[in-house]
This record gives C-alpha cells, sequence and structure tokens, in this order.
C-alpha cells in the first residue's frame, strides 16, 4: 500500500496546479511547462509574446489596450493568470468600468451605451487569425465602416465623423452644409434634408444620395410652377427666404404670367390686385374678380354678369370697343346719323349711363319738337318715322299730298321751314304744321288784300306753283276786256304801283272802269 | 508541571488550533468558497492563493510545524538518547499540536484546492490527520504511566481493586453498592479486533455506564449520602467503570495500534516525500515566497 501511494499517485497525477483554460487546454502536460514557466523564475511576458504575435504586434505599433500604461510594464499573468480550471476567464474585461479611452479608442455617444460584443464580433475584425478566437477583444480598427455599413455606398468617403456623430449616426450632426458646395441659406436651413437629398435604390438597397446632386438650378429640386415662363433664373425674381417673397419686383416681367399687363394695368400697383400680398394669385378670368360692376347688374345674361371685355379693353373704362356690329345685333340697329353720334347722346342721361332703353321709340331719345302741332292722320304714336329716317332729320321723307296739300311746282323745290317756319314774338323760330292750306298763310299778300274775296285770296285763279307768273289770269274774264291797242300794252301802263296807307302795291283792281284812268 | 498547569497549556494548544482554523477561515471565507474560475478575481486572491503572501506562507510555516512535529515527537520516542527528556504524553501533545495547526495552516495554502501532484501529498496529510486522531483514541485506551509506559493486566487488575477499597474506606460504601457496581460490568475480555466493533462497544457502553451511574446516584442519595460525596463517588465510580473496560479491550486495542502504526507512518512518509517534490517544483518555478 505505501508503495502504491507512494509512485502510483505522483505518476497519474500531475505538476500543474490547475486546468488550463480552454484556449491554453492544448499545453497542458507536463512537457510543456517550460512553454510558458521560466525555469528559476516565473512566468514572462516574452513566453506569452512569442504566442500572442497579434499583442506584441500592437505594442510594437505603439497602439491598441496593451500599449497603455496600464499594460505596458505589467507582466502577462497579471491579468491573464491561469491554472484556474477549463472555465477560467483568461481575459476578464470588467464591460463596465473599462477604460476605453485607453485602448486609443475613446467611446462616445452611442459607443458608449452599446455593449462590447456589439463591436468585438468576429463579423468585424479583419484580421482571419484573430478572427477564430472566440471572444477576442482585439483585432478592430478605428475604422467606422469596420463595423458600420457604409450607407452612401462608397460615394463620401471614408472620413464618417467629418459629418457623423457619435451621438446619432442619423442624425449628421457634425456636417457643415456651409463647407458643401450649395450653401444652405433661408428656408433652405429648414428644409428636412430629405426633401433635397431622396432616398433611392441603389444596389438592391436604400440609398440616399447627397453627392453628384444638381444645384445649379432652383428647378433642380423645385417644381417649376411657371412652366418655364420666366426662365431658369428663379433667383432673379425669387428669394430663398421663401418662393413667396419676391424681390426686383420693378424688374418683374408680368407679361410672361398667365396675366400680362396692359394698357392701364400697367401702372397699377401689384397690391391693387394682389389684395393680402403678392404670394395670394388673384383671380383674372372676369374683370369683375377686381373691378367693380360700375353697371350694376345692368348687363347680365342668364343670371350672370356679363364680363367688361364685351365693351371694354384694358386701355380704360371710358372708352369702349363696342362696335356698331354689337349694336347692330341689338334690337336697336343703328343706321343713318345714329351711327355718328356718341353713346352718351343716347345712353347718358343727365350725368348716369344708361344703356338699357326701354322701347325703339325716337322720343326715347328725341325730343318730339312738333308738340301737338302735327294731326296727321298717320302721325301717331310718336312715330317720327312717317316724316323722317334716322340719316338726318332734314331729310324728310314725306308725302305731302297726304296732307291734301299736294307740292307742286316751286313749292316742290322749297325747303319745308319756308313754310313750316316761323318766328315768333321773341323772334324764336317756330315750326309749325297746321293744316291750313291757304296762301297767304305763307305767301305775301303782296296785293295787299285786292284779290281777297269772301275772305279767301285764292290766289290759284291766277297764279299756279311753277312761279308767280299770272299765267292762268284772263283779263277777258274781268269786266274789262282787252281789245284793240289795249293788248298791245304793258300791264303796268294801266296798273301802275302807288303808294298809299296800304303800302306799295300795284293797283290792280279799279272802283270804276274809265278810260280816264289811264288815259289823260 | 501540575495537572491544573498541564490542563491550562492544553486548552492553550487547543485555542491556539482552533483560532488558526476560524480566523483563516473567517478571513478567507469569502475567497475559499469562491469557484476556482472566480477567484482570481477575488480581493483576497493576492494574498490567499497558494502563492500569495499568505497563502504561501501558512504552507512554508505549516509543512515546518509538520516537519518539527513529526522530527522531534520521532527522535525523542525512538532514540535511547533524547529518552530522559521530558514526558513522552507531553511529547506526543506537541507533536498532535503541531501535526494538527501545520495541516490546517497546509489546508488552508491549499485554498481548498486539490489537484496535480501535491494533492497526493495533501490528502496524504489529511489520512495522517485522520489516523493520529483515530490513533489518539486508540492510545488512551492503554491504560499507561504518567512516563507512557503500559500497564500490565495484572497492574491494572490492582488498580481496580484499590478502587474498590477507596469506595469502601473512603466513602463507607457498602459492599452491596459495591457488587452491585460490579455486577453490571464484569471484565469480560474482548477478543474482537474490529475497530468498528471496539468503537461501537466503547460508544455503547459510555452510555451504558452514564445510565448505571445514574441509577446508582439515586441509590447512594436514598441512603442519605452527602452529596458533596454522591459527586466524588459517582466520579471515581466512572473511572473504575472507564478502567474496567479498558481492561476488558485491551488485548483487541493492543493488536489494533499495531496496526494503526502501519497506516499512520508509510502517509506521513508519501506526505513528506509529494511535499518535497512541490516545494522543488515550486522553487524551480520562482515561487520562492519572501526569500
Amino acid at each position: 500500500m505505501f508503495l502504491l501511494v507512494t509512485f502510483t499517485f505522483p505518476v497519474l497525477a500531475q505538476v500543474s496546479p490547475g486546468d488550463l483554460t480552454k484556449a491554453h487546454a492544448y499545453l497542458e502536460g507536463m512537457s510543456n511547462c517550460t512553454k510558458c514557466h521560466h525555469i528559476g523564475g516565473q512566468v514572462r511576458n516574452q513566453e506569452c509574446l512569442n504566442c500572442h504575435t497579434e499583442i506584441s504586434k500592437l505594442q510594437n505599433e505603439k497602439r491598441g489596450y496593451h500599449n497603455s500604461n496600464d499594460v505596458v510594464n505589467k507582466n502577462c499573468f497579471d491579468c491573464h493568470s491561469e491554472h484556474h480550471g477549463r472555465n477560467f476567464r483568461i481575459i476578464n474585461l470588467n464591460e463596465k468600468n473599462f477604460d476605453h479611452s485607453k485602448t486609443g479608442f475613446v467611446l462616445t455617444g452611442k459607443h458608449s451605451k452599446i455593449k462590447c460584443a456589439d463591436c468585438h464580433k468576429p463579423d468585424f475584425i479583419r484580421d482571419n487569425k484573430i478572427k477564430k478566437n472566440v471572444g477576442t477583444f482585439l483585432g478592430l480598427r478605428s475604422v467606422c465602416m469596420d463595423c458600420h455599413n457604409d450607407e452612401h455606398q462608397s460615394t463620401l468617403g471614408s472620413k464618417c465623423e467629418s459629418c457623423h456623430s457619435s451621438e446619432n449616426f442619423k442624425s449628421a450632426s457634425m456636417f457643415n452644409h456651409s463647407q458643401a458646395k450649395y450653401i444652405l441659406n433661408g428656408s433652405h436651413l429648414k428644409v428636412e434634408c430629405i426633401k433635397c437629398h431622396p432616398i433611392e435604390m441603389r444596389n438592391g438597397k436604400k440609398f440616399q444620395k447627397f453627392r453628384d446632386l444638381a444645384f445649379e438650378s432652383c428647378n433642380s429640386c423645385h417644381q417649376d410652377i411657371h412652366k418655364g415662363k420666366f426662365g431658369n433664373k428663379c433667383e432673379s425674381c425669387h428669394v430663398t427666404e421663401s418662393f413667396r417673397t419676391i424681390k426686383n419686383l420693378e424688374k418683374f416681367d408680368h407679361g410672361k404670367t398667365n396675366y400680362p399687363l396692359i394698357g392701364k394695368h400697367v401702372p397699377v400697383k401689384c397690391n391693387d390686385c394682389h389684395k393680402g400680398g403678392l404670394k395670394v394669385k388673384p383671380k383674372y378670368e372676369k374683370c369683375i374678380n377686381c373691378h367693380k360692376d360700375f353697371h350694376n347688374n345692368e348687363f347680365t345674361k342668364n343670371g350672370a354678369v356679363t364680363d367688361c371685355v364685351l365693351c371694354h379693353d384694358v386701355n380704360g373704362f371710358e372708352f369702349t370697343s363696342y362696335s356698331i356690329e354689337q349694336h347692330s345685333k341689338t334690337k336697336f340697329k343703328l343706321t343713318g346719323s345714329h351711327l355718328a353720334i356718341p353713346c352718351l347722346t343716347c345712353h347718358k342721361k343727365n350725368t348716369k349711363w344708361e344703356f338699357r332703353i326701354d322701347g325703339d321709340a325716337c322720343v326715347n331719345c328725341h325730343i318730339n319738337v312738333h308738340g301737338n302741332s302735327i294731326t296727321l292722320k298717320n302721325y301717331k304714336g310718336n312715330n317720327c318715322e312717317a316724316c323722317h329716317t334716322a340719316e338726318k332729320w332734314n331729310a324728310v321723307a314725306f308725302e305731302h299730298k297726304l296732307t291734301g296739300f299736294e307740292l307742286l311746282g316751286a313749292h316742290k323745290r322749297q325747303d319745308c321751314s319756308k313754310c313750316h317756319s316761323s318766328k315768333n314774338e321773341n323772334t324764336s323760330k317756330v315750326i309749325s304744321f297746321t293744316s291750313k292750306s291757304e296762301c297767304i298763310y305763307c305767301h305775301k299778300d303782296v296785293h295787299v288784300g285786292q284779290f281777297i274775296k269772301n275772305g279767301i285770296a285764292d290766289c290759284e285763279r291766277c297764279h299756279h306753283f311753277n312761279n308767280w307768273n299770272p299765267d292762268r289770269f284772263d283779263h277777258n274774264k274781268t269786266s274789262f276786256q282787252l281789245e284793240g291797242a289795249h293788248l298791245k300794252q304793258p300791264c303796268y301802263k294801266c296798273h301802275k304801283t302807288i303808294v298809299d296807307e296800304k303800302g306799295k302795291y300795284i293797283k290792280y283792281k279799279f272802283d270804276e272802269v274809265k278810260c280816264a284812268l289811264c288815259h289823260l | 508541571m501540575s495537572k491544573t498547569l498541564h490542563r491550562i497549556f492544553i486548552i492553550i494548544l487547543i485555542l491556539i488550533g482552533t483560532a488558526t482554523f476560524f480566523y483563516f477561515g473567517m478571513y478567507g471565507y469569502n475567497y475559499y468558497t469562491t469557484s476556482n474560475e472566480e477567484r482570481f478575481f477575488n480581493g483576497l486572491h493576492k494574498l490567499l492563493k497558494p502563492s500569495g503572501l499568505i497563502g504561501h506562507g501558512l504552507g512554508i510555516i505549516g509543512s515546518l510545524m509538520m516537519i518539527i512535529g513529526v522530527s522531534a515527537y520521532m527522535i525523542r520516542k525512538r532514540i535511547r538518547k533524547f529518552v530522559r527528556i521530558g514526558f513522552l504524553k507531553h511529547w506526543l501533545e506537541m507533536h498532535i499540536f503541531l501535526c494538527s495547526v501545520g495541516p490546517i495552516l497546509v489546508l488552508y495554502h491549499t485554498a481548498f484546492k486539490f489537484g496535480g501532484i501535491v494533492a497526493v501529498s495533501f490528502w496524504s496529510m489529511v489520512a495522517v490527520v485522520l489516523s493520529g486522531v483515530i490513533g489518539r483514541f486508540i492510545y488512551i485506551q492503554i491504560p499507561r504511566t504518567i512516563q507512557g509506559q503500559e500497564y500490565s493486566l495484572d497492574e491494572l487488575k490492582s488498580l481496580d481493586k484499590d478502587y474498590s477499597d477507596r469506595l469502601k474506606t473512603e466513602f463507607g460504601l457498602d459492599d452491596s453498592l459495591i457488587v452491585k457496581l460490579e455486577y453490571f460490568n464484569k471484565i469480560q475480555i474482548h477478543k474482537r479486533t474490529n475497530f468498528i466493533s471496539i468503537g461501537w462497544l466503547i460508544f455503547k457502553d459510555y452510555f451504558i455506564n452514564k445510565k448505571l451511574l445514574r441509577k446508582y446516584k439515586k441509590e447512594l442519595i436514598s441512603k442519605k449520602i452527602e452529596s458533596n460525596k454522591v459527586k466524588a463517588i459517582i466520579k471515581l465510580c466512572n473511572s473504575k467503570l472507564v478502567l474496567l473496560r479498558r481492561i476488558s479491550l485491551l488485548h483487541s486495542v493492543h493488536i489494533i495500534f499495531k496496526y494503526w502504526h502501519i497506516i499512520h507512518l508509510p502517509f506521513a512518509i508519501v506526505m513528506l516525500i509529494i511535499m518535497l517534490v512541490h516545494v522543488t517544483v515550486a522553487i524551480t518555478f520562482g515561487y520562492t515566497w519572501i526569500f
């Protein structure tokens, strides 16, 4: 039993004070002791680094936690002890208290909140040898894209930190747009990035374009609501503060809008039409969109106000473009002198314009100068057209014979006024159409009543209408027939001009026919 | 050294041993109850690990205590030249003390990590200690003089008679009472050498004696004997009963004690040899404690 205990146990047992960790399990066995242990001394760093070249490499390159002051002058086994069992955490990192800044990579923002394993995982390790080490904290570089996807698909380079902070990758808070080719100002400062930098699909992934965007023209991002009418230099009128703020208003060419300013509209101030500011786009289809209906609904058709453009244009309301042709389409067709007179003659009564005239009677406009003096049968209802035409008032187309007094001879050649016009006491002209057909009503009785019989002169006994020659007079039908030498004598030899209380006249009638009247 | 002074000395040694056990147990409880994989991260690791300042020191001191305890006792016991130096009983007590406290220190040196070749040494040490405890139990079953020399059977029987005489003369017990006492404990030579059966017998005998003494005490009280006297009589009776039991077991215990030596010593040697290997390996790999 003594021998059994003395020799069997030492053979079976090992010198090792405990199992090595899984990572070093291959070094179990007495023959391997000196691979780590130095005879005559304890474990030296050199023995460790002979295998752990990744650490020696870091130290040589003066980077990583193993190059920090915490580590450099320490023994490896101070932190990485052994012989504590297979499951011993030979790398015992206190994830909560570890000062990551000592690795040369300061954890800030989100980096300081996430778990170590979120970054320290094989997927992010480039070195294939280190990648195989389960749970290793080595092998990561300080390059953002080793861990983060390059959402920009290599279009923006590798210096993520120039735009992004570790606080929030999405916000790109470090980005200063003023350093970009397109400097933001005005309302552009308030616009969300995505409005100008839209997300598209590229290589099967969502991709937000930040480079090689067209920005030379506003139209690159903005819709040209003017549809090219004003060219592509939006900035000549607009400012970035607001598209609705217009600059260089005096240079604004309203002619390029849907409503070019012409005539009287040219000098009108903007705000007179754009009430409420230029951003208000007024209606302009009808004049009454801006203008007051001067005619107070006088012109309506089917209940709707007829637009001004039917009669007016932009050169002024005082003028009208209403044509005679248009007037001719009304119930009252303009003819004759009506074509020449101004509108106001008929349509402006007193100071008020009236375009609706009930009926087409002349007296609606014309004064009936005849009053009740015309009593002709066909002169009914103030029917001026019975005598007059629209051509000319004076051009009376009147059948005088209808009056019972047919104009013959010289009467045909006389103006109406010769007979129908007279002057009253005030020497005013009085036109009268009374139906008196006596000659002396118009003609002067140069015979001073010598031939009046029963109150009637009856000039036609001697005269006809062609002239005043007494062509109808037959001396033989008088009480003194001419014979002999009397036939050869001129009239005045017997009928001498006398002047008496009746005036100056030729004496044709004698109280008593005596030779002595003529013959001495 | 008076009996009382000796008793105080023994109590002090026991207290030292107990205090050592509990002090390091309490001091390193947190560390020792931590799993092996986690100990490295315990704040006491640097001190209490086997190669730590305290841990390593405990190992060295504990080992030295055992080496001294074993070697001194062996020398005193086996080399004639030193036979006269002190009572063997006291040397044994010192041996027990050093070889009890030493293993306690070594136990804390191991930090309760029993692996590798040195574990053989440790478990050998445990075996030696346990066998020592058992040996101590067996040892006291053999009545000895203060010099450590065993009584012969006749001497023992004479001692038993002395107890009976003292009961008669000193306390005036009548024969009926003494006969009654001896009736229950007739000397029967135990022939079996089975340690377990002996142990069971002693265990059982202890309670039988207790019961007997209780009964005996009632009888003494009924005889209207003073209480002080009753106490002294019962004490004397107990010594007598223990002596009677030891006489009955003397033969068997002698045989067992012979076997015990065969176990105790080889384990001690194994322990020492592997301890030396362990120490050599430790020094080879640079673990030299404070030196």
